[in-house]
């Protein structure tokens, strides 16, 4: 029932999938934490109507699964693209857009949403007084942000993001659903191939947990090397 | 579309999927129990293996999961020689239940080590055994705390149960496919919004019971504040 002979074979056909899966989810990582930066942003600084919307957007699509996202991204992206291509005058086929593309846009607009929470509880752990010092030495506003809240935010919050980049990884693979193939749609189609599903599905298990690990090794590195303790 | 036919027949399959909610929201609560207890108490070979099942919960897309617990069963049914009862259905309260059970053992841990040191040091010294310090003192602070992330959990649970018509079990995602296919798949960005309404309010609906709870528990724990949970997706 179990055969261990093809987990090798198996093993080198879905480490095939490791980089595309750790490119896209990079990609998304970078884009939703901009995104949802700016969320953040909006919401920290008060922006009057914006707020309300921000906040509307985050009920959405927090309570929305991620596969209906998906779904009506995968439906519904090429006709507005190419509504919005031919309304500046381009003509561009809207059905044309690869499905990768499909689903990073899809997964941003869902992960930016729990970014902004991330950013957010950053921001608010920032200690108001330290501020407050860099005025009266005559900082202005933007030199605050960049040389004495920034550095102190990135740090508070890697941990969320390195949470939420394992988080974008397992999201990458519901896009087997509209065949972007990331690890685990490559551990079906070798499952496919020699009809030892179980085998398959167990190697992609290992390289998740391997990729997990690493990925919260590094964030622990990082975190230690980078915080000031007081 | 005709909204009036193709909602009364999603909600026909909610049943099923509401089944399937619940039962894995009770096995889980139960394994994450267990697995918590392991963790907590430090039993040597036992911690290991909770930290491993927590850690594979936690960072295994639940697709996969399912897929695992859908081949691996019938595995395990024939070690103990029991006849193939493995449906897609019970593959899938198995997958989610293990999933759930390994993400709330997460937010179950926390709290417990969140309530006061000198808590569980007065239990003890006041000779309570484990059991009684969880049931009398330590269990209703930590509730508090939790309730929260709890909730956080029960809506990333109700998230994932769309995931399961991927091993073949007839629920709401699975009719909504019948229902698009039925119409020469016309309308298939109409009836994913009308999921996403429904799920939607699967999630309200649960939210508001949560909270319910939290307003309720703040009475009889004024003084510790509930655990601060940053809503990060579970899939």
């Amino acid at each position: 029932m179990f055969d261990s002979e093809v987990l090798l074979p198996d093993l080198w056909d879905i480490l095939g999938a490791v980089p595309v899966t750790l490119a896209m989810a990079l990609g998304i990582f970078v884009f939703s934490t901009i995104v949802g930066s700016l969320f953040a942003m909006v919401e920290y600084r008060r922006v009057p109507l914006l707020r309300e919307l921000v906040v509307a957007y985050k009920v959405v699509f927090k309570g929305v699964p991620m596969v209906i996202v998906i779904f009506l991204a995968y439906y519904g992206l090429p006709p507005t693209l190419q509504f919005l291509t031919s309304l500046v005058g381009i003509d561009y086929n809207g059905h044309s857009t690869p499905n990768w593309i499909t689903l990073i846009v899809a997964l941003t607009a869902c992960v930016a949403a729990f970014q902004a929470e991330v950013v957010k509880g950053a921001l608010n752990s920032f200690d108001n007084g330290q501020a407050d010092a860099a005025y009266s030495l005559g900082y202005k506003r933007s030199q605050v942000f960049r040389r004495v809240m920034l550095p102190q935010v990135i740090v508070a919050a890697i941990p969320d993001l390195a949470n939420s980049i394992m988080v974008i990884m397992k999201a990458l693979s519901l896009g087997f659903a509209i065949e972007v193939v990331d690890i685990f749609a490559q551990s079906q189609l070798t499952a496919a191939l020699n009809f030892y599903y179980l085998e398959a599905f167990l190697i992609a298990v290992v390289i998740y947990m391997v990729i997990a690990y690493l990925v919260t090794y590094a964030a622990d590195r990082m975190e230690r090397a980078l915080r000031v303790w007081a | 579309m005709d909204l009036s036919i193709m909602i009364p027949e999603l909600l026909k399959a909610l049943p099923l999927t509401l089944a399937i909610t619940f039962t894995a929201m009770i096995a889980g609560f139960l394994l994450a129990l267990i697995a918590t207890t392991f963790r907590v108490r430090r039993i040597p070979a036992l911690s290991q293996l909770a930290d491993l099942y927590v850690s594979y919960a936690r960072s295994v897309p639940v697709v996969l999961q399912l897929f695992v617990a859908f081949y691996g069963l019938p595995l395990v049914v024939a070690l103990f020689e029991v006849e193939d009862f493995v449906s897609p259905n019970v593959a899938a309260i198995v997958g989610l239940s293990l999933y759930h059970g390994g993400y709330l053992s997460e937010v179950l841990r926390p709290a417990y080590l969140a309530v006061e040191r000198g808590q569980h040091d007065a239990a003890d010294s006041l000779g309570y055994t484990f059991l009684q310090k969880i049931l009398r003192v330590v269990g209703p602070q930590a509730v508090h705390i939790a309730l929260p992330g709890y909730g956080n959990s029960i809506i990333y649970l109700i998230h994932n149960v769309a995931l399961v018509m991927y091993i073949g079990a007839a629920d709401v995602m699975a009719t909504a496919h019948l229902v698009m296919e039925r119409d020469y798949n016309q309308y298939q960005f109409e009836t994913y919004l009308v999921l996403a309404v429904i799920y939607s309010l699967l999630c309200l609906v649960a939210w508001m019971v949560v909270r319910f709870f939290e307003t309720r528990n703040a009475k009889f724990a004024p003084n510790t504040a509930p655990a601060k949970a940053t809503m990060m997706a579970s899939v």
